[in-house]
C-alpha cells in the first residue's frame, strides 16, 4: 500500500493552524464592531455582596409548623378545636398536632424540628423567613409564581432574569442550569428564558451519561470531530470575507468553538473524582455514586466554583413531593433526603470561602394547614409558609416574620414572594424595578409592578 | 296554589269564590262570559294594593339575639329555626363595607356549608320576602341559593375576605308553616335572615344625609381641624393636584368625598363605624390604611370621627370630580389622528432620478427614499442566489439542482415570474406561510392547563390554515370564519364543516389551573381578546382589562364591551385535571347522524350510570361486612365506572371540531373591577373599540355578536386590519416589517419606516380582493426584491440598519427551515401532509398537575406537523428559537447560542441525514462529481477552485486517519462522505440566506 501523498499530522495542522476556528482577522471582529456577547458578564446596578445563586426548591408544598415554625398551640391541639384546613385550605378542620419536637440550633438557638437536624446546626448561617405569602394554592401556579412573579401567565423565571442582568464568567457552561432529575410542576415554563434572549434559559442537567443534551460526542473519535470543526471554520472565514465585518456570523462561529469545549469542561463538572472521601462524607455519598439530592448539590457546588451564575437544585418532582394530604409523617423521608446534603453544601461552601458570595435559597411554593385534610395529612397552605436564604450577604442567625399562633396567617412582617424575589435580585445588586425588558410595548419585570426589598434581612 | 313568573312576581291562582261558584251551580253559561268573569276577578286580584311589607323576623345566625336597626333579632336556642350546616364565626375579620357594630357581629357568626339548609318555623300561612346576609372570611366561593327549593340566586360570588352583602328580596309563601332558604355548590357563609310580610316594598332604611347647609360651628369645626388635616396628609395622592389619584377617591371637593373612590364611598355621614375613611385612618386594616406611612395622632382621628357624626359639614363649592374627569377623558377625535387609525391614503407614487430603476410601482417608494438619502440600491443578486431566497420565501426548502439549472437556462423575461407562481403552486406555501399564522396565533396542541390536555382535534384549525393559505383564501374570510365561522352562510356541508373548524382560532385560547367550578374563564377570555387585538388590528387591547390602557385610546369599557361576545360564545372543553374528558366540542357529522349517534350514546349512559348507582348501594348495604362479598362488589363497582366512563368518552363516526358555537346565555358583560370578577361594577352594552366607531350590537340581535363583531372589524373606515396584514406579508418576505412591531401599531409601537408606501400596499391589498398571493408577486417581482445583500459604503454611513432596503437583508433560517432543510438533503423527508397526532385515547386520559401530558412524538414530516406543547417545549425548536406557543408571535428571534452548535455537532437528526446525503454522494462515482453534487444540493451553486482543492485534502487527511485506525476499506468513504456531509450543515453559508 502507498503511503498517503498528505501526512494526516500535516493536513490537520494546516486546517487547524493553531487555535480550531479564532484567527486575527475573526479575533479582530469580535472585540470591534461585534454586538457585545449576551453572555459576557456585566455589573449590577450597584455592587452586591452575591456573585451567584443556589437556589433549591422543594416541591409539593412543605408543612412550615412541622419544619421551621413552632406552634406551641398546634401542639396542645385538643382534638376538637378547628382551623383553617382541608385540601385547599378552604374548610373549618380540626387541628393537627406536628409530627416532629422542635429544638434549638446554632448559637442563635432558631428552633427548628427534628425533620432537619443537619440543617438546624446551620442556623448560625441561616436567615429564616417565616412570614412568606403566596397568591394560589395550586401547586402549577404556586410554583410557576416563586419561579417566575407571575401565578398564571408564561414569564421567564428568575434564572433567566438573573442571566440576563449579570451575564455569566464562565462562557464554556450555560449561566442558568437546572439540576432536575424529574420535572416539577408546570413543567419548563418555571425554567423558560421565555421573552429574554434565548441563551438565558434554564439548561436542564438530568443525571446520567449525558446530562446536557447533545454533550456526548456522537463522532467515535475525537480527531474526526476536530478536523471537522477545522474544515468548516476556514469554509466560514472564506464566507466571512465576502460579507464584510457581518458580526453575527463572526458570533456564530465562536459558538463552534464554545460548544466544543463545553464537551469536555461541561464533562468535567460532573467528574467527581477529585474530591475528597471527607467532601463526599459531608453531602452523604457514597464515592461513585452519581444520583440522589447530595450529587445534585455536590455538582451544585462545583458550577458555582465554576462560575454559573444561577444553579437550581429541584427536590422532588410533580409527581413524588412533600404533598402530603394523607398521612404526614411522609415528610420524614423527604426530609431525610435533603437534610444531610443540604447541610453539606452550606459547609462545603463555606470551608472553602465561597458562602460569602454565593447566596443559597431554599424554597417551597406553599405551606401546608394547621387544620387537618383527611386524617392525618395537612392541605395546601399559600397564606402563610417558611423559607431561608444563606451567604451572598444575608444576615445569618436571624428569624425573620412571623405567623398567628396557628401558623394560619402571616402576623408580622409579611414577605411577599414579590418582596422575596426584590430582595434575592439586591443581594445581587440589581435594582428589581430597573431590571426590565421591553416586551409588546411594555416594560416587564421579575417582580411586575410589585415587590419591596426586604432590608432587615441585608448585613 | 301558587305560582311565580320569571322575575319573582307571586301571582294567585284562583281559588274559587263565591261569586263564580254560584255561576257554576246555575250552569251552562257560555265559556266566553266565564273567562269574562275569571279575567275580572284576575284585573280584581292584582289591582288590589300591596300590602306595605312589615318586618317580622330576624335570625342571626350562629349567634345572640341582638337588636339591629332598632328591631329584636333572635338567635341561638330559638325554635323558631332549625338548620342543617357547620357552624363558624370570626369576629376579628375586618367587613367591607364596614357597619355598625350590631350588623358587624350578627354578619361574622354564621352557619356554613356547601348544603346548608335553614329552616324557619311556626310562620303563618301568608306571602312574605326573605332578606339574607352572606359574608366571606377567605377566598371568593361561588354559591346557589334557594328558597324553598327554587332558586332564587345562581353562581353568586361571595368575595373576598371581609365582604359581604344582602341578598334579596325573594318573595315566597311559607309551606306547613315553614319557609326553607338553601345554599349549595361552594361553601356559603350564611350570617342573617330578615323575613317581613306582605308582598309590597319593603322600606328602605333611610340612608343618611350628607349635612348640606352647615351651620357656622360646623364650618368653623371643618376649616379648623379637617381641610387642614386633608391638606397635609392626604392631597398628595387625594386631590386634582396629586401626580397620581390613587383609589379613584378626592378628598378636595365635597363632591370627591360624597362620590367616594373605586372601593366604594368614603363616609356614611352620621355614621364613623359605617365609614371607610374612618376605617382607613385608624389602621386596622393592613390593605387599607391612611396615610399609609404613618398613623395620624389620636386627637385627629377623634376630630375625624366627630366631624362624620356631625354628617360631614363641607362649605366646599368646587367640582374637583369634574376637573378630573375631564383631564382623563379621552380626546376622541385627537386619538383618532394616529397614524396607524387615521384613514388609508391614496398616496402618489413619488417621482424619482433614476427613472429606469422602478419595476413596479413599490420600487418608486423604495428608490425615493434611498435617493433621498444619498444611497445607491445595491446590484442585482445573482441568478442562484436569487432563486434560493425565493424558495426558502415561498416553501421553507431549498430549490433542487434541476429547478436551478431550469431558472439559468430560462432566459426571458418572465423566468422569475414563472419561478414564483411555480412556488406559489405548490403546496409546500402553504406549509411554510400557514406556520407565519400559526405563530401568531400562538398554536399549541394541547390546552395550556396545569396538568396540559392533548388536544386531538386541533391539528384541524391546523390544517385547515394551510389549505387556506394554499387556495389563496381571500385574508377578510380568512378573518371572517375564524371568529365567526360557525355563523356565516356556507355553500356546501364540507364548506360548513371548514368553516367550523376556521373557529378553532378562537377555541385554541389558552385554559388555566385544574379546576371546573371555579374555572377561571375570565382569564381564557383574555387570551382571546389578548390574541385577536393583536393579530387583527395590531392592538394591545388586553392591557386594558384592569385600567384605561395607559397609553392607547382604549379604555376597560371596550375591553368588557368585547368581553361580553366572548363571554356569550361557547369554548370546547379540553379536559381538566379535575374533569379529565372533553365536551361541548362541535359535531361534524350530518344532522341525522348526530342526533342518532348521541340518543344511543345518552341512553347507553344511562343505563350504565344507573348501574353505577345500583353497585353503590348495594355496596352501602354491607358497609360494615368484610369479606368474599364486599370484595367482589368493589371489584364490580371498579368495572361499572370504568364502563361508564369508557361510554362518556366514545367518540362518534364522524369527526369532531374543536371549534366555538354560541353560549347558551348570550348578554352583556359587567366591567370586572381591577380586572377581578369577584368585584362586578355596571354592565357595558357589547360594541366595537370608541376609538374605531363603538358601534353597538343592535338591540334586536340576540346572538353572541361575533358576527357584527367580523362586520365592525372589516368596516370600509377601518384601516387597520389590511394595514397590519400587508405588514405582516412584507416583514416575512424582507425579515422586516414597515411597522418594526407587527403586533402593536399603538403609541408604545414604532411607525412605518414608509408611511406612504405602506398605504399604498393595503390600498392596493383590498382592491384586489385581499389575496395574498397577489400581494406575494407584486413584492417578489419588484426591483427591490431583486436586489444582492452587498451594502455600499453609503449605507454603512446613512442606513446601518438597513431600513430603506437599499441591498437584501441577510437572514437566519428559522427552526422548521432549518430542520426541514437538513431532512430534505438526507433524503428523509415525508412530503406527506401531517393529519391527527398519536395522543392516548381519551379513555386513557389520567393527567393531573403532578402527571401532567407530556411526549415528543417523532416524524420525518415537515416541522409545521411537529406535536407542540403549551407547557412543555418541543426540544429541537426551544434551542432554534422556536415560537412560543403561549404568546403571539410576531416575528421569530434569531438567537446564537453553544447549544444550538452542540445540537449541531452531536445530535442524532443531523448525523443521520449526514448520513443520507452522502448515500445520495455516493452514486456520482467520481469524487469531484461527488463534491461538486454537494454544494449543488446543499448551497444551490457549483463549489469553486479552492474549496475542490480543500475539500480534497480534507478527504484524504481523513481517509488517511480512518486507514490507521483500522477502519475497513469498504466503510471508509462512507465514513469520510458523512464527515464532509456534517462540515456543511454546520456552516455559516447553510443557515444564513444571502
Amino acid at each position: 500500500m502507498k503511503p498517503p501523498l498528505i501526512r494526516r499530522r500535516d493536513a490537520i495542522q494546516s486546517l487547524m493552524g493553531g487555535s480550531i476556528l479564532l484567527p486575527g482577522l475573526l479575533a479582530e471582529l469580535l472585540a470591534g464592531d461585534a454586538p457585545a456577547d449576551p453572555l459576557s458578564p456585566k455589573p449590577g446596578h450597584f455592587p452586591g455582596k452575591a456573585k451567584r445563586v443556589i437556589f433549591i426548591f422543594s416541591n409539593g408544598g412543605v408543612s412550615h409548623m412541622d419544619t421551621f415554625d413552632f406552634k406551641p398551640k398546634l401542639f396542645a391541639a385538643d382534638g376538637k378545636t378547628t382551623g383553617v384546613g382541608g385540601g385547599l385550605s378552604n374548610q373549618q378542620r380540626v387541628l393537627l398536632k406536628p409530627g416532629w419536637e422542635f429544638k434549638p440550633g446554632g448559637k442563635c438557638g432558631a428552633l427548628v424540628s427534628d425533620l432537619f437536624p443537619h440543617i438546624r446546626e446551620c442556623m448560625d448561617d441561616i436567615c429564616l423567613v417565616r412570614s412568606m405569602k403566596s397568591d394560589d394554592n395550586e401547586h402549577y401556579n404556586a410554583t410557576l409564581g416563586i419561579h417566575t412573579g407571575s401565578f398564571f401567565f408564561s414569564r421567564p423565571g428568575i434564572g433567566a432574569w438573573v442571566s440576563y442582568g449579570l451575564g455569566t464568567v464562565n462562557q464554556n457552561l450555560p449561566s442558568f442550569i437546572v439540576l432536575a432529575p424529574q420535572m416539577p410542576y408546570a413543567g419548563l415554563q418555571i425554567f423558560n428564558n421565555d421573552f429574554l434572549p434565548a441563551y438565558h434559559q434554564g439548561v436542564r442537567v438530568i443525571p446520567g451519561r449525558e446530562p446536557i443534551a447533545n454533550l456526548e460526542r456522537r463522532t467515535k473519535e475525537n480527531k474526526v470531530q476536530e478536523m471537522e470543526l477545522g474544515l468548516a471554520g476556514a469554509f466560514n472565514r472564506r464566507h466571512l470575507e465576502s460579507r464584510a465585518g457581518d458580526a453575527e456570523l463572526a458570533a456564530r462561529m465562536k459558538t463552534f468553538e464554545t460548544a466544543f469545549h463545553m464537551q469536555t469542561e461541561a464533562r468535567e463538572v460532573f467528574d467527581l473524582s477529585k474530591e475528597t472521601d471527607e467532601t463526599l462524607e459531608l453531602y452523604g455519598m457514597k464515592r461513585g455514586q452519581s444520583d440522589g439530592f447530595g450529587w445534585q448539590c455536590l455538582i451544585g457546588r462545583r458550577m458555582a466554583e465554576r462560575g454559573v451564575r444561577f444553579v437550581e437544585l429541584v427536590d422532588g418532582s410533580s409527581s413524588h413531593n412533600w404533598d402530603q394530604h394523607g398521612d404526614m409523617a411522609e415528610h420524614a423521608k423527604h426530609a431525610k433526603n435533603i437534610d444531610q446534603p443540604i447541610s453539606g453544601l452550606l459547609r462545603d461552601l463555606k470551608q472553602r470561602g465561597m458562602l460569602d458570595e454565593t447566596l443559597v435559597v431554599w424554597t417551597t411554593e406553599f405551606g401546608r394547614t394547621p387544620g387537618v385534610d383527611g386524617t392525618k395529612g395537612r392541605g395546601h397552605h399559600s397564606a402563610c409558609f417558611s423559607s431561608w436564604m444563606a451567604g451572598g450577604g444575608v444576615k445569618g442567625g436571624l428569624t425573620y416574620g412571623g405567623t398567628d399562633e396557628l401558623g394560619a396567617t402571616v402576623a408580622e412582617n409579611k414577605v411577599h414572594v414579590h418582596d422575596f424575589h426584590a430582595t434575592i435580585l439586591h443581594l445581587l445588586g440589581l435594582d428589581h424595578t430597573r431590571l426590565t425588558y421591553r416586551h409588546g410595548g411594555r416594560d416587564y419585570r421579575l417582580t411586575d409592578v410589585h415587590g419591596n426589598v426586604v432590608k432587615a434581612l441585608l448585613t | 296554589m301558587t305560582f311565580f313568573s320569571e322575575n319573582g312576581f307571586a301571582f294567585r291562582c284562583l281559588r274559587p269564590r263565591p261569586g263564580i261558584e254560584w255561576l257554576r251551580y246555575a250552569g251552562g253559561f257560555s265559556g266566553m262570559w266565564l273567562a269574562m268573569v275569571v279575567l275580572a276577578g284576575l284585573i280584581m286580584e292584582s289591582n288590589l294594593p300591596a300590602a306595605d311589607a312589615v318586618f317580622f323576623r330576624g335570625f342571626n345566625l350562629n349567634g345572640t339575639a341582638l337588636e339591629i336597626d332598632g328591631r329584636l333579632w333572635e338567635g341561638n336556642g330559638t325554635s323558631n329555626l332549625s338548620f342543617k350546616g357547620g357552624t363558624f364565626e370570626n369576629q376579628a375579620v375586618l367587613l367591607k363595607p364596614p357597619t355598625d357594630p350590631a350588623r358587624a357581629s350578627m354578619i361574622r357568626s354564621s352557619i356554613w356549608g356547601g348544603n346548608a339548609d335553614l329552616t324557619l318555623n311556626h310562620i303563618p300561612e301568608g306571602s312574605y320576602q326573605v332578606f339574607l346576609y352572606v359574608w366571606e372570611d377567605n377566598h371568593s366561593e361561588k354559591i346557589d341559593l334557594l328558597v324553598n327549593d327554587r332558586p332564587v340566586l345562581e353562581g353568586f360570588h361571595s368575595g373576598n375576605a371581609g365582604m359581604w352583602k344582602k341578598l334579596g328580596p325573594w318573595k315566597c309563601e311559607s309551606h306547613n308553616g315553614k319557609i326553607k332558604v338553601s345554599a349549595r355548590s361552594g361553601a356559603a357563609n350564611l350570617s342573617g335572615v330578615e323575613i317581613w310580610s306582605g308582598t309590597g316594598p319593603v322600606p328602605q332604611a333611610s340612608s343618611p344625609e350628607f349635612s348640606s347647609n352647615p351651620s357656622p360651628d360646623q364650618v368653623a369645626f371643618f376649616e379648623s381641624k379637617i381641610r387642614p388635616l386633608f391638606i397635609e396628609n392626604c392631597y398628595s395622592c387625594h386631590s386634582a393636584k396629586a401626580e397620581k389619584i390613587k383609589g379613584g377617591l378626592l378628598l378636595d371637593s365635597r363632591k370627591g368625598l360624597v362620590k367616594g373612590g373605586d372601593t366604594g364611598p368614603s363616609i356614611t355621614p352620621g355614621d364613623p363605624e359605617a365609614s371607610l375613611l374612618i376605617e382607613a385612618v385608624r389602621h386596622k386594616s393592613e390593605d387599607m390604611a391612611m396615610p399609609p406611612k404613618k398613623k395620624l395622632p389620636p386627637e385627629q382621628i377623634a376630630a375625624l370621627e366627630e366631624w362624620v357624626r356631625m354628617g360631614a359639614p363641607d362649605p366646599r363649592t368646587d367640582d374637583t370630580v369634574a376637573v378630573v374627569t375631564a383631564k382623563n377623558a379621552i380626546d376622541w377625535n385627537q386619538a383618532r389622528q394616529w397614524w396607524s387609525i387615521k384613514p388609508l391614503a391614496l398616496p402618489e407614487r413619488p417621482a424619482v432620478k433614476q427613472a429606469k430603476w422602478p419595476v413596479n410601482e413599490l420600487d418608486y417608494f423604495i428608490l425615493d427614499r434611498l435617493e433621498k438619502a444619498g444611497i445607491r440600491p445595491a446590484p442585482d443578486a445573482e441568478k442562484r442566489k436569487l432563486l434560493r431566497r425565493a424558495t426558502y420565501d415561498l416553501t421553507g426548502l431549498p430549490p433542487t439542482p434541476s429547478e436551478v439549472e431550469a431558472f439559468l437556462s430560462d432566459k426571458s423575461r418572465k423566468a422569475f415570474a414563472r419561478v414564483v407562481d411555480r412556488l406559489l403552486a405548490s403546496p409546500r406555501y402553504g406549509e411554510r406561510w400557514g406556520r407565519y399564522w400559526l405563530d401568531v396565533a400562538r398554536y399549541a396542541d394541547t390546552a395550556g392547563d396545569n396538568s396540559d390536555f392533548p388536544i386531538p382535534q386541533m391539528h384541524r384549525y391546523r390544517d385547515w390554515v394551510i389549505s387556506a393559505f394554499n387556495r389563496d383564501m381571500p385574508y377578510d374570510e380568512f378573518l371572517k370564519a375564524q371568529l365567526a365561522g360557525d355563523l356565516l352562510p356556507a355553500s356546501n356541508e364540507q364548506d360548513r364543516h371548514e368553516k367550523i373548524i376556521a373557529t378553532g382560532y378562537i377555541a385554541a385560547a389558552r385554559r388555566f389551573g385544574s379546576r371546573v367550578d371555579d374555572y377561571p374563564q375570565h382569564l381564557t377570555i383574555e387570551d382571546t381578546i389578548d390574541n385577536f387585538g393583536r393579530a387583527f388590528l395590531g392592538l394591545t387591547i388586553n392591557c386594558a382589562r384592569c385600567h384605561d390602557h395607559k397609553f392607547d385610546p382604549i379604555t376597560t369599557q371596550d375591553y368588557y364591551a368585547l368581553y361580553g361576545i366572548f363571554n356569550s360564545t361557547r369554548y370546547p372543553w379540553a379536559g381538566i385535571e379535575l374533569e379529565k374528558k372533553q365536551r361541548d366540542l362541535v359535531p361534524l357529522g350530518k344532522p341525522g347522524e348526530i342526533a342518532v349517534f348521541e340518543q344511543e350514546k345518552s341512553d347507553a349512559q344511562k343505563g350504565l350510570d344507573a348501574e353505577v348507582k345500583r353497585i353503590e348501594k348495594e355496596l352501602k348495604a354491607v358497609e360494615a361486612v368484610e369479606g368474599e362479598a364486599k370484595k367482589d362488589l368493589e371489584k364490580n363497582l371498579t368495572n361499572a365506572k370504568e364502563a361508564a366512563h369508557k361510554n362518556a368518552v366514545r367518540q362518534p363516526p364522524y369527526d369532531m371540531a374543536y371549534a366555538v358555537s354560541e353560549g347558551s346565555k348570550r348578554q352583556d358583560a359587567q366591567v370586572q373591577h381591577k380586572g377581578d370578577p369577584s368585584k362586578p361594577g355596571p354592565e357595558v352594552r357589547r360594541r366595537f373599540l370608541t376609538v374605531l366607531g363603538g358601534t353597538e350590537l343592535p338591540a334586536e340581535d340576540h346572538s353572541s355578536g361575533r358576527l357584527r363583531l367580523v362586520d365592525w372589524i372589516l368596516d370600509r373606515n377601518n384601516p387597520l386590519p389590511a394595514r397590519v396584514m400587508v405588514n405582516r406579508i412584507w416583514l416575512h418576505h424582507f425579515g422586516r416589517g414597515l411597522v418594526a412591531t407587527p403586533n402593536d401599531f399603538g403609541k408604545q409601537g414604532k411607525p412605518p419606516t414608509h408611511p406612504e408606501l405602506l398605504d399604498w400596499l393595503a390600498s392596493r391589498f383590498i382592491r384586489e380582493g385581499w389575496s395574498v398571493k397577489k400581494m406575494h408577486r407584486l413584492i417578489m417581482l419588484s426591483h427591490t426584491y431583486r436586489l444582492s445583500g452587498e451594502k455600499s459604503s453609503e449605507m454603512s454611513l446613512h442606513d446601518p440598519n438597513n431600513e430603506l432596503l437599499g441591498a437584501f437583508p441577510r437572514r437566519r433560517l428559522d427552526a422548521e427551515a432549518i430542520r426541514d432543510s437538513l431532512l430534505f438533503l438526507g433524503g428523509s423527508l415525508d412530503e406527506t401532509p401531517g393529519g391527527a397526532h398519536p395522543f392516548p385515547a381519551q379513555e386513557e386520559w389520567k393527567f393531573t398537575q403532578h402527571n401532567p401530558f407530556k411526549a415528543v412524538y417523532e416524524s420525518n414530516k415537515r416541522s409545521i406537523y411537529l406535536m407542540t406543547q403549551r407547557i412543555q417545549r418541543h426540544p429541537y425548536l426551544a434551542i432554534f428559537d422556536g415560537a412560543d406557543p403561549s404568546v403571539s408571535t410576531a416575528f421569530r428571534s434569531a438567537s446564537t447560542t453553544p447549544l444550538q452548535a452542540l445540537y449541531l455537532l452531536n445530535d442524532s437528526l443531523v448525523h443521520e441525514q449526514a448520513r443520507g446525503l452522502a448515500v445520495r454522494l455516493l452514486k456520482e462515482k467520481k469524487e469531484d462529481s461527488r463534491l461538486q453534487l454537494a454544494y449543488s444540493l446543499v448551497f444551490s451553486r457549483p463549489a469553486d477552485r479552492d474549496e475542490i482543492v480543500q475539500g480534497r485534502s480534507f478527504l484524504n487527511a481523513l481517509r488517511a486517519g480512518f486507514q490507521e485506525s483500522g477502519v475497513t476499506d469498504d466503510k471508509i468513504e462512507m465514513d469520510v462522505w458523512q464527515a464532509f456531509a456534517r462540515v456543511l450543515f454546520r456552516l455559516n453559508e447553510f443557515v444564513y440566506l444571502d
